[in-house]
This record gives C-alpha cells, structure tokens and sequence, in this order.
C-alpha cells in the first residue's frame, strides 16, 4: 500500500467514524452557533467597529478549532493507535489527520463568518481576501492544533494542555492574520497585504515541514 | 536550613525596597535624579537578585540530592 | 576546583570590564534644558542654557553659540551669532542674540536649531529645540539679515564618551545589562533546541538534562529581560508596559517556554517526558523564530531602529558604546552558559542517584 493510498483510506476513516459519531461535529457546529449567539446578545446594538468584529471572529474561531481538533486524537484509544503502528506509515497518519482538519477548519469559518454576518452584521467588503485569510487561517490553525493535539494526547489531561501548549504558539498566525482581515474589510488601505499572505504561507510551510519530521517521534510508544 | 535563608534573602529584598521608597518620598522622584542613574542601578539590582534567586533554587536541589545521598548510605 | 574553567574565567573578566567600563565612562555633554523656548523676531532676546555634564567655566572666553534655520535648500547657512554669552556656572548660561526683523522663511513661524560650541565639551547641538514667530514674511531680506554670521571652526569632543540623548540620559547604560539578557536567552534557548535534536538523534538522557537546564537558565534570563525592561520603559517611555511589540514578543516567548515546563510535569515515565518535550521544544524555537525575527521588523516599536530593520540605530550604538556593548554580550551569554552548566550537574546528579 502506497504513501497516498494510505492518506485516502484514512481520510475516509476519518470521516466515516465523525459521521458515526454525529454528536462530535454537531458538538462544535452548535458550540459556533450558541457563541455568535451570545456575542449577538452582547451586542446587542449591532457590532460596527470592524476591528472589532474582526478580534471577535478569529477569537471564536480560535475556540472552536481548538475544540474540533482535541477530538481528532482523544477518539482514537490506545488499541487502534497500536494497530495503525503495525500497519502505517506515520507521516501518512500525521498528513490525513492535518488535511481532514483543514477540511474540517475551513467549512467551519465559513459557518462562522456565515452566523455572524446574519447575527451581527457582515464586516467584509473583499470577499476573495477575507477567503484567502480564512484559509491560511485554517491550514496555520489545524497543523499547529493536530501536531500539538498529538503531542498532550500522550498526556493525561489533554485538553487543557493543549490549551497551554497552542496558544501562545498561535500567537504570531493570529495576529497575522487580524492584520490581513483588517485589510479584507475595505476600511483601512493596506499595502502590505501581500506581505502578511507571504508571512503566513511560509509560517505554514515551516510549521508542516517540522510537523511531518517530528511526528514519527511522537508516534512510538 | 533553606527556608532560613529563603527567609533572609526575602527580608533583605523588603529592605532594599524600604529604602528605596523611603528616598523617593523624601526627595520627589528619586529615580529621575541625577540623569537617571538610578534607573541604572535599579537594573543592576534586579538581574543581580535574579541571580541570587536562581542561586538559591539550585541550592535547595543540591541539599536534597545531599540528603538523599546521606539516606542512601 | 572549578570545571574547565577558561570560558567562566572570560565570562567574569568581560562582566567586570563591562560594570567598570560601563558605569564609569561619562556621558557626552549636551544641552538638557533652554528656557524660554519659542522668540519673536525684530527683537533682542536672552535664553538661560542648562548644561548636562558641561564644563562652561572651563572655556569662559572661548565658547561661541549660533542659532541655525534649515531651509529647504539649506546650502547656504542660515545662522546667527549669539551676541553676548554669560557664564553663570559650569552648568547654566546666559545667551543673548539680537534677532533682526525678518526670518529666512516662506511662513510666519520656523523653528531653529542651537549650536554651541566649547573646546572643552565640543560642538553640542539642540535640533530643532527653539520656536521663532515673525510679523511679516520677506524672504529675501531675511536672507541677507542671516547671512552675515558663519560657522567657521566646530570643536570636536575627543574624550571617552556614550552618547547624550536627552530622553535617555544616564539610562543609554542599560544597553550593557539590559540588552545582553535577551541575547543570551537566545543563544541558551538555540543550544537547547540542538540538544532536542541530538536527543531525538541518539535517545541519550544527557541530552535531555542538557535541553533542560539550558531552558531554565534562558528562562530566567527572559524573566529578567523582561522586568528591567519594564523599569527601563517606564522611565523613558512613561509606562511599566507600553504594548510595545518586542515586550509582548518576549512575553509571549516566556508563555512558550513556561508551557515546555508544564508539559514536563505532566508524565511520569522519563524516557516519554524526554521525547516528547524535545518534540515541543524544537516546534516552539521555530514557532518562535517569526515572533523574534520577522514580525518586530514589520511592526512600529519604541525599541530603537524599528519597521524595517530591529538591529540598532547608528545614532543609538556609537564606537565607543560597541567597545563595552558587544563584550557585554559575551560575557552575559558565557554567566548565562554558566548557570545553565551547574542546573545541568545537578540534574545528572539526580537522575544517576534516581538510576541507583
């Protein structure tokens, strides 16, 4: 069985068992909805400061990925764990897991962007910009999540530590792409937008690259 | 034995605090005299209780170890 | 008595030349206060100047002061001689100038730079520092009235000197204690993501102390960097935190590190705590790299030579401020090695008197 023969078929396991367990994605969807909901509540007024709506978009997000990509390595139990070990190339494990996060990640911004425009108002007036800054914004978030997700998996009390261990990690990628999405709602002229895309391509870049080297290590037990 | 000396490096860095404080109040703003200096000093003072800090952290693992050698024997 | 001890020997000999040098080398002269500071021209005019580590009485007769418009094309010099100057003390002094009617300006106010000169302190200038106002605008007679006077001869100060700054003052010392914090913690944390990588490489518990002292030893020097720099900050930027992007960079580098001491924690089993901690250490030093190395440079900071390029500005780090600041660094860097080197001993004590 080849290297991407092995990411197919467990990509399809990935999203045959998120279908059979339905509770987990309909989890974080109804997670999404009640937090735009309690944001609408708080403002009730309408939000209008677009730097405003833009921190409370990546804030929920930022929740909500963390929450979506704790569950991709608590649902596997020790005993499948062992069987991939026999059976798998673990590069391939580490690359399906990252791109069904993707996946997962962008739909789930679109969903978000989608309940806060019709709760609070949209904000964006560069839909293709703000689309780009969504999915840089995904792919930064679910590789720096998996991998992080993989390492406090091995831990006991893995949820919270995830928290720990991400989050001043996401620092530099949120802030990033706050920038970018400032300029995606046609308020402020920004130049460097460009420059912010090639940042976050190459935080990206890095960031998989050490992820696929090092996960192997994580692997063994 | 430690504790003691935790004690005496706390007491002391109260101290220099007192003192500190006691000239500002009696001269307005003592840090902004005299070019800054000491703003300076200040700085100096800082790393170097750091220093003992991290002194004092590494004296508490050795007297464990020690202890532990002793129990061993 | 104390192992391989060369380097410890350079590192407290480059400490006690940086304290020596550092703290006993004055400060260039300059000019920390002129009152009052906006004129009106067609009238005669005297300003008190108070000196900053000034030496007037030194050079009574032979100080000279001209005040100085930049034009737009500044070829010609616009400056005017001060007419009479009064030592009053080493530190204060009393300039007069006979301000003639009309300004060398298209507006009714300009601003003007002073120049004082002594062969005792050298050519201090106040750039932009005195406000003038006039009537009526007339160029060209302004330009013949400032035209008269030139500078023909500036001192220069040969002396030992760090640079005045008048925000700064004496605190332009704390680049030798402050400074070199943060480059040690950097050189401590990228030794310990080398042995990260040699213990994933050879699985050799040694590696794994190594990584773990190296990190405490930056830590603390991070936790350090930070607090003087918020004293620092709070005397020449006014506040303890500013938001300024290389504090919050460094707070957020010291959440990493304080997240690598958690994880620790939270196995049990040796070989998995080595393993995995190793893993997340190099993740974190690359994560970090954009946060120390390309973000700063995008951003507007208080830090000095910012948006563009985070080294030092040229007129922040003079000559004779390398000759202490970059052996400062050193030997910081090398005390820094040092502790680490004693947290590391203690460590394979432990884990040998653990395997017995």
């Amino acid at each position: 069985m080849n290297f991407f023969s092995q990411i197919g078929i467990l990509l399809r396991k990935e999203l045959v068992l998120e279908l059979r367990m339905g509770y987990a994605i309909s989890g974080i969807l109804l997670y999404v909805l009640s937090t735009v909901f309690i944001v609408y509540s708080a403002f009730f007024q309408g939000v209008t400061n677009p730097m405003l709506w833009i921190t409370l978009f990546w804030i929920i997000l930022l929740f909500a990925s963390v929450n979506a990509i704790v569950k991709s390595f608590v649902q596997e139990n020790g005993n499948r764990q062992l069987y991939y070990y026999t059976l798998l190339n673990p590069t391939a494990v580490i690359v399906s897991k990252m791109v069904y996060n993707i996946t997962l990640l962008f739909l789930l911004s679109l969903l978000t962007w989608g309940a806060l425009a019709f709760m609070v108002g949209n904000q964006i007036n560069e839909f293709s910009g703000f689309l780009l800054a969504l999915f840089l914004g995904s792919v930064g978030f679910s590789i720096l999540f998996t991998f992080v997700a993989a390492i406090s998996s091995k831990a006991d009390n893995n949820s919270t530590l995830l928290a720990i261990l991400s989050f001043p990690l996401v620092i530099p990628i949120l802030m990033t792409l706050i920038k970018l999405s400032v300029s995606a709602t046609g308020v402020l002229e920004d130049t460097s937008a460009i420059q912010d895309i090639g940042i976050l391509i190459a935080i990206d870049l890095m960031l998989a690259g050490l992820a696929l080297v090092l996960y192997p290590f994580l692997w063994k037990d | 034995m430690t504790w003691n000396r935790l004690l005496l490096v706390g007491l002391l860095t109260l101290l220099i605090q007192q003192m500190a404080f006691a000239q500002q109040a009696a001269s307005g703003d003592f840090l902004r005299s005299i070019g800054h200096i000491y703003v300076v000093v200040a700085v100096i003072l800082i790393i170097f209780i750091g220093i003992v800090l991290f002194l004092i952290y590494l004296d508490r693992k050795l007297t464990k170890l020690e202890n532990q050698i002793k129990q061993n024997e | 008595m104390i192992r391989q001890s060369w380097w410890k020997i350079l590192a407290v000999l480059l400490l006690v030349y940086t304290f020596v040098a550092g703290l006993l080398v004055p400060l260039k002269p300059g000019i920390a206060e002129v009152s009052p500071r906006a004129f009106k021209a067609g009238s005669e005019v005297e300003m008190t100047v108070t000196g900053y580590n000034s030496m007037y009485s030194k050079a009574k007769n032979d100080l000279n002061a001209w005040l100085k418009l930049s034009g737009e094309n500044a070829k010609d010099e616009r400056v005017l001689k001060a007419s009479s100057i009064q030592v009053i003390n080493d530190r204060t002094l009393k300039l007069a100038f006979k301000l003639p009617e009309y300004l060398p300006s298209e507006s009714k106010d300009d601003v003007c730079s002073l120049i004082l000169d002594s062969p005792v302190d050298g050519a201090i200038v106040l750039p932009e520092g005195i406000a003038l106002t006039q009537d009526s605008v007339n160029f060209q007679e302004g330009l013949d009235l400032w035209s008269v006077d030139k500078i023909i001869h500036l001192n220069v100060n040969s002396g030992l000197t760090f640079p005045y700054r008048s925000v700064l003052y004496e605190t332009i010392r704390n680049q030798y204690y402050h400074v070199p914090l943060w480059f040690a913690m950097l050189f401590l944390f990228l030794f310990s993501v080398g042995f990260s990588v040699r213990y994933l490489r050879t699985f050799d518990a040694d590696a794994d102390h190594r990584t773990l002292a190296l990190n405490r030893a930056g830590f603390a020097f991070g936790i350090l960097g930070l607090i003087t720099g918020a004293i620092w900050a709070k005397y020449t930027w006014g506040a303890y935190w500013s938001w300024d992007v290389k504090q919050n960079m460094t707070a957020v580098a010291l959440l990493i590190y304080a997240a690598y001491f958690i994880l620790r924690g939270a196995f049990q089993d040796e070989e998995k705590k080595a393993r995995l901690s190793a893993v997340y250490n190099i993740f974190a030093f690359a994560a970090l790299i954009p946060l120390i190395f390309v973000i700063p440079r995008l951003t507007d900071s208080l830090h000095p030579g910012n948006g563009g390029n985070p080294a030092f500005g040229k007129d922040d780090l003079d000559n004779t401020m390398r000759m202490v600041f970059y052996p400062a660094g050193i030997g910081w860097t090398l005390l820094g090695f040092w502790i680490a080197a004693i947290a590391y001993r203690i460590e394979k004590l432990q884990s040998k008197l653990l395997d017995a």
